[in-house]
């Protein structure tokens, strides 16, 4: 890296750009200690940490608008074995929760249609669609991203990712490593754990190759501990929702799970939660809830609708119904126990490959059953995502499965994380309406 | 007799076990109202097929039901048969890996072997490693029939339904069976080359049958393809003495498909290298919609081919539905288009 070029760098991303997100951060702090800005009638003000998160979230896409001038860069799928690229020193994008942003601020589907433009399907997964048509395009709410100089594909969360990142590797020439999981049907072999292992321990030369350094064990081992512990207080802030009335919320969770996704081998991430934590017991100590009167509590499975969480909490709120738990965000969390900090190879293997998505539909419907309980739930929303098949084949079964075996309502909702295409308001209305009727709310 | 669904799986150890595999592509055409109870609208109509047909009774003959993984909806549809459905067949489901590479084969090799011992559990038998072995050399001589079947497709004395006919039997017949078959086609030599505007097609299956039919009254011709009931399960010869690990090698290294991931050039090589050695004037993309592993790579291929100067056809079907006028119309443009 020449001179010049981190200079360029160090002066946007540090010391303009950090500078200017701070401000926004205290500006957005200050705002919200006066309560009377917050235009809702059923929803309790956002925590207060929500600056810190668009502060976080901001300075890691700033980042990546000038990552090629710094780092070496990878694209990743949301559910691969990080740690080693984050030792060497790797800045790594999550096409996923890139799409997700996209989606957040309405602009998935016109990015997107760039790629149906160029030939790609509406059947495909509209992360895909979203991604591939910022490549395309250049288009992108958050400035722009950088140019990857390797791929990691993890299929622990689908076959999908595969089959996007075969296409990515293809047209930006780009080396992409796979790390196979094989999934897990009932029991995991060993086989498949040692296969994980060799895949990570081969993908590691590789990535040391394009990184131009080589790994230090040490480094990896804070990495995974600062991770460990991120995970952690990740785990305890979303199980505090036990409480009632639940002082956080799924749509909270969807927004603020954005650093253990991203930023979860950093140390501001581990402070980052540690200060949620705070926050949210602060909230059980004052009995705020995240609506102003908690009726019902519900599960959330799959995916967010990410176009329409406002939307959703508000039409649910107004009924006094709550959705306090999530297979999804509950999955950034639950693994922590599997992660050792001194064999971090090894526990790399074993917790990738026991992901959720990775492991069979009685497993879900176990999770499931085990978060009605522990989070005193009255039902439960199992959002059929289309462009999640990994994600949502079973729960016709899993519905069935819940109000029969632990006699709680559950509703199937039709819908596409980030294709509003194929999310209809009106009949989602009339769907949600009558379930609540069921609540008895 | 085990059903067996798409796409890769090792035959010859299930004929080890005494154990006659019979493929399930769908079937085309079935209800699918008792798949509907389980699955969402959105998978393919291989996979709600293929459950409806079992649940209403289609596969009560089979003892074995052995459930690949091949893409999503397939791993899926393994998982809900295991955890929900519990058909009266006991559920094999086998992991296939997606790369090439030697840890591919020395874990498929391990699941192999982990398939051994579940057939083992469930049939009381214990094949040694020669019996194995004599089965996989049996496999392996009926797969150079079927290879050498593709390599002569344009010059043998079949139509299209007939030859499709002929190399489809694989998936039910006895490797033995085949081989007799295919020999004596094999056996009636060389015919001129039929006329008709020579094409490669690929997809996952040639459903409705009548397409080929169709396509041929049109002044088309099927030259080679890549189809996943097909060209893209010309096995290879294996070299391990390990019997495990050759049933590997074979799988592994057979012709590309996106299910078993690898590189998008290989797979554009080898189409652009079906066309050029089959002398091919076009390409039709014959998909099953919502097959995402079809999907993904299509705008890429057809971009290159078009580069290349190969000119294609997209077409997706439902494996319910007859062949429409509307896919003939297309096809018969197309082949006014290129001949």
């Amino acid at each position: 890296m020449s001179l010049c070029r981190e200079l360029r760098y160090h002066w946007y991303v540090n010391l303009l750009g950090r500078t200017g997100l701070r401000v926004r951060r205290w500006q957005a702090t200050w705002q919200a200690k006066s309560s009377s800005r917050w235009k809702s009638e059923v929803l309790t003000p956002p925590l207060k940490i929500s600056a810190w998160t668009k502060e976080l979230i901001g300075r890691h896409y700033l980042k990546g608008n000038y990552a090629n001038l710094h780092n070496k860069v990878t694209w990743v799928t949301s559910g691969a074995p990080v740690e080693f690229l984050q030792a060497l020193g790797f800045y790594i994008l999550y096409p996923e929760n890139h799409a997700a942003v996209c989606g957040t601020v309405r602009l998935a589907e016109e990015i997107a249609s760039q790629a149906e433009n160029a030939g790609f399907s509406q059947d495909i997964c509209s992360y895909a669609r979203t991604d591939l048509g910022t490549v395309i395009s250049g288009k992108t709410p958050v400035g722009r991203l950088p140019r990857p100089d390797l791929l990691v594909a993890c299929t622990n969360i689908c076959q999908t990712v595969l089959l996007w990142y075969r296409v990515l590797s293809h047209r930006l020439d780009v080396p992409l490593i796979l790390i196979d999981t094989p999934f897990i049907y009932s029991q995991v072999t060993d086989h498949a754990v040692e296969f994980v292992k060799r895949q990570i321990e081969e993908a590691i030369p590789t990535a040391e190759k394009v990184a131009g350094k080589s790994l230090k064990m040490y480094k990896l081992e804070e990495v995974a501990k600062l991770g460990l512990q991120a995970s952690e207080l990740w785990l305890e802030v979303i199980e505090r929702a036990q409480h009632r009335p639940a002082p956080i919320s799924v749509f909270d969770q969807f927004i603020h799970m954005a650093p253990i996704v991203e930023m979860r081998g950093n140390p501001g991430t581990v402070d980052f939660y540690a200060a949620m934590l705070r926050e949210v017991d602060e909230r059980i100590a004052q009995g705020i809830g995240v609506i102003k009167e908690e009726k019902k509590r519900l599960l959330w499975d799959n995916l967010p609708i990410w176009y329409r969480l406002r939307f959703l909490a508000e039409f649910l709120g107004r009924r006094g119904v709550a959705v306090v738990a999530s297979t999804y965000t509950n999955a950034w969390g639950e693994l922590s126990r599997l992660i050792e900090v001194s064999r971090p190879i090894e526990s790399m293997a074993r917790t990738y490959i026991f992901i959720i998505l990775n492991r069979g539909t009685g497993d879900k419907l176990s999770v499931m059953k085990r978060m009605v309980e522990d989070f005193h739930l009255d039902g439960a929303i199992l959002h059929s995502d289309r462009s999640c098949k990994s994600y949502s084949i079973g729960q016709l079964d899993q519905r069935d499965r819940l109000m029969r075996e632990v006699g709680v309502p559950a509703l199937l909702l039709e819908a596409d994380h980030n294709a509003p295409r194929a999310f209809s308001e009106e009949q989602v209305s009339n769907r949600l309406a009558a379930f609540v009727e069921m609540l008895g709310v | 007799m085990a059903a067996v669904l798409p796409i890769h799986y090792p035959r010859s150890l299930l004929r080890a076990f005494d154990i006659l595999p019979v493929e399930v592509w769908g079937p085309p055409r079935v209800s699918t109202d008792y798949g509907a109870a389980h699955l969402q609208p959105y998978l393919c109509s291989i996979v709600h097929n293929a459950l409806s047909f079992l649940l209403s009774g289609g596969l009560d003959i089979t003892e074995v039901l052995v459930v690949p993984h091949a893409c999503d909806s397939l791993q899926g549809l393994g998982s809900i048969l295991l955890d929900f459905i519990s058909p009266k067949q006991a559920v094999l489901p086998v992991y296939l890996p997606r790369g090439t590479r030697e840890s591919d084969i020395a874990f498929f090799a391990q699941e192999l072997r982990s398939v051994y011992d579940r057939l083992q559990a469930l049939t009381g038998r214990s094949p040694t490693e020669g019996e194995l072995m004599d089965c996989i050399e049996r496999e392996e001589a009926a797969d150079l029939l079927l290879i050498q079947l593709h390599r002569c497709h344009k010059t043998l004395p079949l139509t299209d339904f007939a030859f499709y006919r002929l190399v489809r039997s694989r998936e039910y017949l006895p490797a033995e069976q085949f081989a007799t078959l295919a020999q004596e086609v094999l056996a009636r030599g060389e015919a001129l080359s039929p006329d008709g505007i020579p094409l490669v097609i690929s997809g996952i299956l040639p459903e409705p049958m009548s397409l080929l039919d169709a396509l041929q009254g049109m002044g088309g011709r099927i030259v080679a393809d890549d189809l996943a009931c097909c060209g893209r399960r010309l096995y290879p010869p294996g070299e391990s003495d390990d019997p495990f690990r050759r049933m590997a090698e074979r799988i592994i290294h057979a012709p590309p498909d996106p299910t078993r991931g690898g590189l998008l050039s290989a797979r554009l090589n080898h189409l652009l290298g079906l066309v050029e050695a089959n002398e091919a004037k076009g390409l039709v993309f014959y998909l099953v919609k919502f097959c995402e592993p079809e999907l993904f790579d299509l705008p890429d291929l057809r971009q290159e081919l078009r580069q290349a100067g190969i000119p294609s056809l997209t077409i997706e079907v439902d494996v319910n539905n007859p062949v429409s006028q509307g896919v003939l119309n297309r096809l018969e443009a197309f082949l006014e288009m290129i001949g």
